[in-house]
């Protein structure tokens, strides 16, 4: 994937030039891509005036943020503890029977990304999975695939 | 406009209610976590189309408001319809036309949408009659549920910024902190720390300026109270943390919330944006000398950021790496500067506490542990949901009275309180108080309010290795207890479950707890093996199991159990398409049978079985 | 000036002072890795620990990291007991599970009597022990060229991306502060390398040894203000320029006193 880095710019302009803003700026750049593009390292480090390496290093520590692209849809499994103790596993499983790929990976053709989330706050309508931001409770496991590809 | 005396304020109050006594009805939408994902932001819209074209009388589309979590989202989506407080649950958008022509137009009860007790049969028109919210007692949750979290007037209707006229018109910076210590409110984050001596160690510090923290960084898995205020009353998180930036002498502050909660993030900013533009936040708030403004500052997903040293890192900009707290962050906090850190719980009492004054909340509770708390309960309950209880109140009421007890009508196991910091309770703890230190005492915690029900089929030890593994990858990696400590007990932990553990190895787990406890540099090491000791005081015999027998008798434990499908099984086929492993073999509407080798175990075939055609032995 | 009691011991302190400051200055062996004077304490490796209660505290006693704990009036401070020691031999147990092949660790833990680790030992494991000293000497230093990456046991000392540090200048302060010696560097010819990154040694014009990387002598000349040709020649023969011209003058205000 090519990322232009004046659209990366761009949304580095607009923001605080402030380094306490560090992790509001990499949020926006994520935002709008979806991703962290490898450019924005060295463009916010320039902006804020901070080594690279500061920059790289707030980017490894937040599980937010991903150094590499992810696909057009977003498949999120809640792992928090309500979901755990219902089956938030099986989910886990039937999405990489369906799907081909384990949380953390993307599928080939970038359309799927499937990722674990440590609790999202809905532990009532545990087990809960999230397509695009949008929450789906007391998920079965057989159906997940479904949901997954029609949200 | 802008309100710019207390008199303004009053008088803007009572325009608001004069109005909204013009709306008789109001039907209340809840949009809160639970129900939104079961659609009740459709249910919502259809109301608005429906009402837009139909004419009735008294009843019009602003009678109908959306909410926050209203609390028992196991039967959402719910509509209640106030004032009568009719209560329609599992409610969905083919249902809307109905309570509109039925009950709105005609006042028919539509009876199927009613709650009936499944342990008394009992069917309930009214909401508060039902025993889930007639044990509870709301101050944090006060407007939660009833109002609409985007309208400020909605909260001024209801009392709102009341409590912050009282403090500028008669009260002094001490009076407050007096009130709030006398209140003897505890920090409601989990630690329970006194919120009044902490405000007035931060009054006192000569050092300037003060910060206002508010910590929404709700990151223990099971718990969404302070989501659920955030979302649904996020004026009175701002009222609380305006009076303690009065008592604490402080001009900015900040909300950490977690990059989870996007919902919680917009109707924050809504409600500052909307304080800002009427003068309740700024530069001389009500007309006064106080200034106070408020920014919300977003999380990147760290859990140890929840840790007070941590969340003051990442609101600097910095990676959420603790320090070591040897000077108190209540005089070294935020940029080096004196800091009050509280929870949003805790500021959601604030505005009460004021109103109602110290005695009245100190009556409440128990003598150390004052107040109500708010808890999401969860797990292998029937009423999931969110509540607040009265301190005090004990386990089995919360789990029994309110929470209707186990699914199924199985057996009580355990309950996880206070995350992955806190512990788990058998069921001869039952009769525990729930207070800050009856928990502690008992090798749990209150934490900041999730509580996970289990049934008798978790295996504890399987949750003890679930805490363990969210702990390694929250670890923030810098000092060496937590960092290859935790990662040792994780891997210790997981060979139990394997059953390839020993008796020696529970030994090394134990000693190395005592390690990672006293050796860790913050909170997050510090209570970190606390799952797994709560697990094995209580449930050695389950460790026991795994290690000596190489049985699990929760029957989770993938290496110690199989799969066999019984006589009962119809031949639906359900557990067959499941099967990744491609495991079960058998004819439609014949027996299935399992091939135990191919088989892996992932238990797909058991959950999706309707009819308990398969064992697990 | 404060008074406290290290190990039964009443000694004085200055006001702000840290605690192991004390302790060492008493000769007493409190094991330290993450500890050095060029840096501030950050507290990564657990081991000075100690254990401190005050008269008032009811027998009440914490532990805490001497390099981070301020001395106080009054403060009763014991450094070495059973539990401490088991606090410190269970965290060279650990790391010698993750450093097996680190001489610096393996002689550590044998004196804790631990010949082998009591935890598997982990395949990824190498002689970092995170201490952080590395990081913090380049941020004295103003570059902060690498920095810890990701968290938790995941967590490695490294530039951005895992690729050359584009603002390290090759100064080696990371590589001699390291106690385990896990940074590896090497001078070939006029090369030097170190972080997968090469450098350009300065040869002095007059003697022609090597001296500093290009990037180091560039940071230091504007940093200090130094005159551009400072890094021409070496320190040696700097001394040796010095010296002649102090020669010289001493020759000539001989000339003149005579």
């Amino acid at each position: 994937m090519i990322i232009d880095s004046n659209k990366i710019q761009k949304v580095i302009d607009d923001s605080p030039q402030d380094k306490k803003q560090l992790i509001m700026i990499l949020q926006n750049i994520q935002q709008e891509f979806h991703y962290l593009p490898k450019e924005s390292i060295g463009l916010v480090s320039e902006y804020l005036g901070m080594p690279q390496s500061t920059v790289y290093s707030a980017a490894t520590f937040y599980k937010s943020f991903s150094l590499v692209p992810r696909g057009e849809n977003i498949i999120k499994v809640c792992k928090g503890t309500a979901c755990h103790i219902k089956g938030a596993d099986l989910i886990i499983d039937q999405l990489d029977a369906g799907i081909g790929i384990k949380p953390g990976q993307t599928t080939k053709d970038m359309k799927y990304t499937i990722e674990v989330v440590n609790c999202v706050g809905a532990c009532a309508m545990a087990p809960v999975m999230i397509v695009n931001d949008k929450y789906f409770g007391e998920v079965k496991c057989n159906r997940a695939t479904k949901l997954a590809k029609t949200g | 406009m802008k309100i710019d005396s207390i008199t303004k304020l009053d008088k803007w109050r009572k325009e608001i209610l004069t109005k909204q006594k013009t709306i008789k009805t109001k039907v209340l939408i809840c949009l809160g976590p639970g129900c939104l994902a079961g659609g009740s932001d459709l249910i919502l819209k259809e109301f608005q189309t429906l009402l837009k074209k139909k004419k009735i009388k008294d009843i019009s589309v602003e009678s109908v408001k959306k909410t926050g979590c209203h609390g028992f989202c196991a039967r959402g989506p719910l509509v209640i319809i106030e004032p009568l407080g009719i209560f329609y649950s599992k409610v969905k958008k083919m249902h809307v036309k109905d309570i509109i022509e039925k009950t709105l137009q005609k006042g028919e009860i539509i009876e199927k949408l009613l709650y009936k007790d499944p342990n008394t049969e009992k069917i309930y028109k009214e909401w508060r009659k039902i025993p889930f919210y007639a044990r509870q007692q709301k101050i944090a949750l006060r407007n939660v549920g009833q109002i609409d979290p985007d309208e400020i007037t909605d909260y001024i209707a209801n009392g709102g910024y009341a409590a912050l006229a009282k403090i500028l018109k008669s009260m002094k910076p001490d009076d407050v902190i007096e009130q709030v210590s006398k209140s003897g409110l505890r920090g409601r984050g989990g630690a329970g720390f006194s919120t009044g001596r902490k405000w007035a160690t931060c009054a006192k510090a000569e050092e300037n300026p003060h910060y206002v923290l508010c910590n929404g960084d709700e990151g223990d898995p099971g718990a969404f109270m302070d989501r659920c205020i955030m979302e649904g009353d996020p004026h009175t998180v701002l009222e609380g943390m305006i009076i303690c930036a009065y008592a604490v002498g402080s001009q900015e502050g900040y909300i950490y919330v977690r990059e989870e909660y996007p919902l919680a993030v917009v109707n924050l900013q809504k409600a500052i944006d909307d304080a800002r533009k009427y003068g309740l936040l700024g530069d001389n708030i009500l007309g006064t000398d106080l200034c106070f403004d408020l920014k919300i500052s977003k999380g990147g997903g760290a859990f140890v950021c929840g840790e007070s040293s941590a969340l003051m890192r990442s609101v600097a900009g910095e990676i959420g790496e603790p320090r070591a707290k040897y000077v108190r962050s209540v005089l070294k906090g935020l940029h080096d500067k004196p800091t009050v850190l509280n929870n949003v719980e805790t500021f959601a009492n604030i505005p009460v506490i004021i109103e109602k004054g110290a005695d009245w909340f100190s009556a409440i509770g128990t003598k150390k542990s004052t107040g109500t708390k708010a808890f999401s309960l969860a797990g292998k309950i029937k009423n999931t949901g969110l509540i607040e209880v009265p301190m005090g109140i004990k386990l089995k009421e919360i789990i029994y009275d309110i929470g209707g007890g186990i699914n199924d009508n199985r057996e009580f196991k355990a309950v996880q309180t206070g995350g992955p910091s806190g512990g788990c309770l058998p069921a001869d703890k039952l009769d525990l108080e729930v207070d800050f230190d009856t928990l502690a005492d008992n090798g749990s915690m209150m934490g900041s309010g999730g509580m996970v029900v289990m049934d008798d089929r978790t295996c504890m030890v399987d949750v003890s290795r679930y805490f363990l593994n969210f702990l390694v990858e929250e670890s923030c990696g810098k000092c060496v207890p937590c960092r290859e400590g935790l990662f040792q007990l994780h891997k210790l932990n997981e060979k139990i479950c394997e059953g390839k553990g020993t008796e020696d190895d529970l030994k090394l787990m134990e000693n190395l707890s005592e390690t990672i406890i006293s050796g860790s540099l913050c909170g997050l090491g510090q209570s970190g093996p606390n799952p797994f000791l709560s697990t094995i005081m209580y449930f050695r015999d389950e460790y026991e199991a795994h290690v000596n027998k190489q049985e699990c008798p929760g029957g989770v434990c993938k290496n110690l159990i199989t799969y066999r499908i019984n006589d009962d099984c119809n031949g639906c086929m359900a557990c067959l398409s499941v099967c990744a492993a491609g495991a079960i073999k058998g004819k439609k509407k014949e027996q299935h049978i399992i091939d135990e080798v191919k088989c892996d175990r992932c238990g797909a075939c058991f959950a999706v079985c309707n009819i308990n055609a398969i064992d697990i032995i | 000036m404060v008074k406290l009691q290290i190990n039964g011991k009443t000694v004085e302190a200055r006001e702000g002072e840290m605690l192991l400051a004390v302790i060492q200055r008493m000769g007493i062996d409190v094991p330290t890795q993450c500890h050095h004077e060029a840096i501030e304490p950050t507290g990564n490796c657990r081991l000075c620990m100690v254990e401190i209660t005050k008269k008032n505290w009811d027998g009440w006693k914490k532990s805490v990291t001497s390099c981070l704990y301020p001395v106080e009036e009054g403060l009763i401070v014991e450094t070495h007991n059973d539990k401490l020691f088991e606090i410190r031999k269970t965290i060279l147990d650990l790391q010698l599970a993750r450093s097996p092949h680190s001489d610096y660790v393996t002689k550590m833990a044998a004196e804790y009597g631990l010949e082998k680790s009591s935890y598997p030992a982990e395949p990824q494991g190498d002689d970092c022990i995170m201490c952080y000293a590395c990081t913090r000497i380049c941020d004295v230093l103003g570059k902060s060229a690498i920095a810890p990456t990701m968290r938790g046991h995941e967590k490695i000392i490294a530039g951005p991306f895992g690729e050359a540090p584009p603002d390290c200048i090759g100064c080696l302060s990371c590589a001699h502060i390291c106690p385990t010696d896990h940074i590896k560097w090497n001078d070939k010819g006029n090369t030097r390398k170190i972080w997968d990154k090469k450098f350009k040694l300065i040869k002095c014009k007059k003697c022609g040894k090597k001296t500093i990387t290009r990037e180091f002598a560039d940071y230091l000349i504007e940093k200090r203000e130094l005159p551009s040709e400072y890094f021409d020649t070496c320190d040696v023969c700097k001394r040796k320029e010095t010296a002649e011209k102090m020669g010289e003058l001493v020759i000539k205000a001989r000339e003149a006193t005579i």
